[in-house]
């Protein structure tokens, strides 16, 4: 009878228990429908002008006070900017291209070197139409842009984007390490087999706990400059014709203007070229020699921490990892930049960013106004505060950005296209994805061996890179 | 992975109330009816976002497409073209490869583990022990191999300054073939034996105290106790533990991916890494479609053999 | 021979016999050695990450390296939380993980009991599809699924993310075998009073089936915290991301990020999967016990 009853109550008890939990379950979940159906984004779905940047919300904030600006100047254009995080350029392609297979592309996509002749190929307008019709309003522009960055933003004689921010491979160095072993602020022209004495010399200082020359596996900054300072590429660089348009309204005047095309194509393997073979050997001999690490695929994420605390002699990066030294904790004497060494020529590699319309932009016009605005002086200086990039803009490559964080010669930073006008962008084909993959993953091994297994990784990168470029985008 | 059991080791354990329960016959029609009923959402569930999607991927893979324009037919091209693309063959073999020896690094370690924890020991530390081996499985793989790549940097990682300690010079852990394998597998292991770990630890608890009394009384004691007694009862769970870890060790994607990007060379890409590469980053997803389906092949008649092996190897009590 | 008897239990066993306190049981020490190593192992990696999380960048790479955060420094931490909005991360993933372990642990429940315990035509084929969905990669089917949700307006929600997780072929044969392992002459007693098939399934295996649930649920909440593919693809507004997604960009592009930071992020992603773990592992132990070792 008891037992009864108490089994009973126990049984109401549970069942209450487990009534308030499942009520509990739904009313949650009603209560968070608008974030489950995400019909809460502000937003979402109207007709606003979408730009589609790589960051993270952060980054999107900080262009608040440029899209303010902007919609005191086109009150009638609204704007919204989404920040689409990933880990690195292909990564937010793909989400891009994910975004158009939903059916909801963005209007304006910021795309870098790295995707400038995927999305020209394939899902960019070009912006020729409108720079005809504004060529009034950006001249200045383009007086204050190197033609080298709208070069790389050419495809088949048509503009697709506005350089906005670049960085080019220098050569940074830490200053202490540099004293320690005896040495000098290296020359302008310094050469590889200087840059190799420098190395040998740290290594002497430093035997164990320091790498005298770091570096990673990566499309920008790896193999890629050694192949342009020796004079060659993995992949066979020509340009194609046309863009005269461009040149002769805006660059007419401009010392190089002889050197620009319609746009670079890359069409060919060329990773059986001697000289290929010739600046892999080198890199060879520092990982074998202690000098230089064996370089760790998609790599960099321990770079600024190691450089930061003195473990690391020399990297190539560009003006964009400033403001990361200096929060990382370094003052602006600890370190400084250089040119890349020269070898045959003194070509750098570089990289850059700009605006693109998609295709599917409801509003091209629209879109223009933003990039126009955008690539004004005004603007820029709102987007880039900070120096954790290299603005477009010469005029913004000053003092006033490098003030209180280095390095000493932030001048080398631009002297770079201006002094090395032939200076080329990160090879890209449309096909990028699966060229980025058949040079990286050959790289560690070519580097990391004998003599023998550096030509078996160069024949498969050939082969690799034939099968890549086979492809279609 | 099954193990082999000695037949002679049958011993005559009073069966567990098991099997299904024997419902009177009476109510064979509104059992029928429930059982639907409580299907439903799984079957429905699983039709839509599982078989559809796998016969869509089938069909796809005759196909070129991009995403962003039309696909167009191409009979068995991608089939042909896949079947001929040396990264994507030795991507299948690094799978196999990574399988038979995670899983059995993955299987020997836990068993070892739970062996060793479920014998006496104070309590307390069992408890602590348990927990440590389970730990890895909370975090996320992207981010274990996030810390992972960290420590087993060349130069300045944790692991090659306490190799350096014991005199061993620095091992190229993820710039070379074999140690990059090596990283990949060690990480894997370290994050997933807890899960084997935890399958072994029930089944060993499922083992009466009695067996053991009995075979001690035989003379079996120590190692050859565990060999004759606790690998043949164990064999269920064995099994059970073998057959999850394979499959997820053949869908094999966050650690090579965040640790080696697949390489140096191909050395450690797997299968899921070439048809994500195919489909997101080459836009190939016809291509992607046809290693796909290939790759869902073999997994099955992996695991087909698996369940027919433990027909003849595996013991139920 | 000597016989040592060893006593097999997952339970504090009752109080050794007086025998081998005089002289040290070298089988005990060795074994606790062994198991010590082991646990070293396995969180000396974790350890390193906490207190390298709570140094300062520049200290990051120092060797000797401290596996104990003597002098914490928190300024990654704070890195962590102007970098990402944290709230809205740890919202997402906790709608996604939440209603997903609640939906798994419903119809894994109700799906593995017709399974085990209701007879109908055609129940082994049906459960050897079930089983066999779990051997196909997320990888082949997430094309399908992508146009799946399309077609459905699910695009870019927290929903297409949790309805497809929903059925699930582990969770389903976990409970089959939890139902299984239950004693027989439970459901003979209830069908002896007559009851009806579903009156059994709610007074007398529903009540029970709580701890096989409890390990679903744990089991999907630990899976899909920490998963990182799906929503990768699935989702592309920064509001919509879990936590996962929103740490990977904690790297920077380029590896501009510091290691601290990161570090930071990947510990305190780690705070909600540890309190389920920790409130959880009792009933998962003991349901693993209960339920596979048949």
């Amino acid at each position: 009878m008891t037992g009864a009853t108490s089994g009973r109550l126990r049984e109401f008890s549970r069942r209450t228990a487990l009534g308030a939990l499942g009520a509990g379950i739904v009313g949650a979940t009603v209560a968070s429908w608008p974030r489950l159906s995400g019909t809460d984004i502000p937003g979402r779905g109207d007709n606003s002008l979408s730009i589609a940047i790589l960051g993270t919300a952060a980054d999107a904030a900080a262009r608040q006070r440029a899209i303010d600006a902007f919609a005191r100047l086109h009150p009638d254009i609204p704007v919204k900017v989404q920040a689409i995080q990933a880990g690195d350029w292909k990564d937010f392609f793909t989400k891009i291209l994910t975004m158009v297979a939903a059916g909801t592309p963005p209007d304006i996509v910021y795309v870098a070197t790295e995707g400038a002749q995927l999305f020209a190929d394939k899902l960019a307008h070009p912006l020729d139409e409108y720079l005809r019709r504004d060529a009034a309003d950006m001249a200045e522009f383009f007086d204050d842009v190197h033609p080298s960055l709208v070069e790389a933003f050419m495809y088949k004689g048509s503009l697709f984007q506005l350089p906005m921010d670049w960085n080019a491979a220098n050569m940074y160095y830490n200053t202490t390490a540099f004293q320690q072993a005896g040495l000098q602020r290296p020359a302008d022209d310094w050469t590889h087999l200087d840059f190799r004495n420098s190395l040998v010399a740290m290594r002497k200082a430093r035997p164990s706990d320091f790498t005298p020359y770091y570096w990673t596996n990566r499309l920008f900054g790896g193999v890629v400059p050694w192949l342009y300072a020796n004079d060659t590429s993995f992949l066979k660089e020509t340009r194609s014709t046309g863009g005269d348009w461009l040149w002769d309204s805006f660059y007419a005047n401009d010392p190089s203007r002889s050197l620009r095309t319609g746009g670079y194509q890359w069409l060919e393997p060329n990773a059986d070229d001697p000289r290929v073979f010739e600046s892999f050997d080198y890199l060879r001999g520092l990982v074998k020699d202690g000098l230089g690490v064996r370089p760790e695929e998609g790599g960099g994420g321990s770079l600024v921490g190691l450089f930061a605390s003195n473990r690391i002699g020399t990297t190539p990066a560009g003006g964009y990892w400033v403001q990361g030294l200096h929060e990382a904790g370094m003052k602006e004497n600890d370190f400084d930049v250089a040119f890349f060494p020269k070898w045959r020529t003194q070509r750098h590699q570089f990289g850059t960013a700009g605006y693109a319309i998609m295709k599917t932009a409801k509003d091209k016009d629209a879109a223009w106004e933003w990039i126009k605005f955008s690539a004004s002086r005004e603007a820029m200086e709102l987007i880039f505060p900070n120096p954790v990039t290299t603005p477009a803009r010469r005029s913004m490559v000053n003092e006033a950005l490098y003030a209180g964080k280095g390095p000493a010669h932030w001048k080398v930073f631009y002297d770079t296209l201006d002094k090395y006008p032939t200076t080329g962008p990160i090879p890209a084909p449309p096909q990028q994805a699966a060229v980025e993959t058949a040079l990286m993953k050959n790289v560690s091994l070519a580097v990391s061996g004998d003599e023998r297994q550096l030509k078996q990784a160069l024949d498969s990168m050939q082969r690799d890179l034939e099968i890549a470029l086979r492809r279609q985008p | 992975m099954s193990t082999t059991i000695p037949r002679r080791e049958r011993s005559k354990q009073a069966a567990r109330p098991a099997g299904p329960a024997k419902a009177a016959a009476s109510g064979r029609h509104s059992q029928r009816w429930l059982a639907w009923m409580f299907l439903a959402p799984t079957i429905v569930g699983m039709g839509l976002f599982t078989l559809v999607p796998i016969v869509a991927s089938v069909v796809l893979a005759f196909f070129r497409w991009d995403i962003i324009s039309a696909p167009t037919f191409v009979g068995f091209d991608n089939f042909a073209e896949v079947v001929q693309d040396p990264t994507v063959r030795v991507s299948f073999l690094n799978t196999i490869v990574f399988v038979v020896v995670a899983v059995a690094f993955q299987l020997g370690l836990a068993l070892a583990l739970a062996v060793m924890v479920q014998e006496k020991m104070p309590s307390w530390l069992r408890t602590f022990f348990r927990s440590a081996f389970f730990f890895p499985l909370i975090l996320s793989a992207a981010s274990v191999s996030i810390f992972m790549r960290y420590l087993f940097n060349e130069q300045f990682g944790v692991v090659n300054w306490f190799l350096s300690l014991a005199g061993i010079p620095a091992v190229p852990w993820l710039t070379t073939p074999g140690g990059s394998a090596a990283v990949v597998i060690l990480v894997y292991v370290w994050q997933n034996f807890g899960f084997s770990f935890l399958l072994f630890i029930g089944g060993l608890a499922s083992i009466p105290t009695e067996t053991y009394e009995a075979a001690s009384l035989d003379g079996a004691t120590g190692w050859r106790k565990h060999l004759y007694v606790t690998l043949p009862l164990l064999s269920p769970t064995t099994l059970l533990a073998s057959v999850i870890a394979i499959i997820n060790a053949l869908q094999v994607f966050d650690q090579p991916y965040v640790l080696t990007r697949g390489g140096p060379g191909d050395s450690t890409r797997t299968a899921v890494m070439v048809i994500f590469e195919s489909a997101f980053q080459r836009l190939e997803f016809g291509q992607a479609s046809a290693i796909g389906v290939i790759l869902t092949l073999i997994i099955m008649a992996v695991t087909a053999a698996q369940f027919r092996l433990s027909k003849r190897f595996v013991f139920y009590q | 021979m000597s016989t040592t008897t060893e006593r097999v239990s997952t339970r504090p066993a009752p109080a050794p016999p007086a025998r081998g306190r005089r002289k040290p049981n070298w089988n005990l020490v060795v074994r606790i050695a062994l198991l010590s190593l082991a646990a070293v192992l396995t969180l000396g990696p974790v350890m390193w990450t906490l207190s390298t999380s709570l140094r300062t960048p520049s200290e990051s790479f120092r060797l000797p390296p401290s596996f104990f955060p003597l002098n914490p420094d928190f300024t990654s931490y704070v890195q962590v939380f102007e970098q990402l909005d944290i709230f809205i991360l740890v919202l997402n993933s906790a709608l996604v993980t939440g209603l997903i372990a609640v939906g798994q642990m419903v119809t894994a429940a109700m799906a593995g009991y017709a399974f085990a315990n209701l007879k109908f035509r055609g129940g082994g084929a049906l459960f050897s599809i079930v089983l066999a969905t779990m051997m196909v990669p997320v990888q082949v089917t997430i094309v399908p699924v992508f146009m799946l949700i399309r077609g459905m307006g699910l695009s870019d929600t927290l929903l297409a993310l949790i309805l497809p997780a929903i059925p699930t072929a582990f969770g389903t044969f976990l409970m089959r075998q939890y139902f299984l392992g239950l004693p027989a002459d439970l459901a003979e007693a209830a069908a002896i009073d007559g009851a009806s098939p579903w009156r059994t399934f709610r007074s007398v295996y529903a009540p029970l089936a709580v701890p096989g649930m409890a390990i679903v649920g744990i089991l999907a909440f630990n899976f899909h915290w920490n998963e990182f593919f799906r929503p990768l693809i699935l989702t592309i507004s920064e509001r919509n991301f879990t936590l996962p997604l929103g740490l990977v960009s904690l790297q920077g592009n380029l590896g501009t990020g510091s290691i601290s930071v990161v570090l930071a992020g990947v510990v305190l992603s780690m705070i909600p999967a540890l309190v389920v773990f920790t409130f959880g592992q009792r009933a998962l132990q003991d349901g693993l016990t209960a339920g596979t070792g048949k």
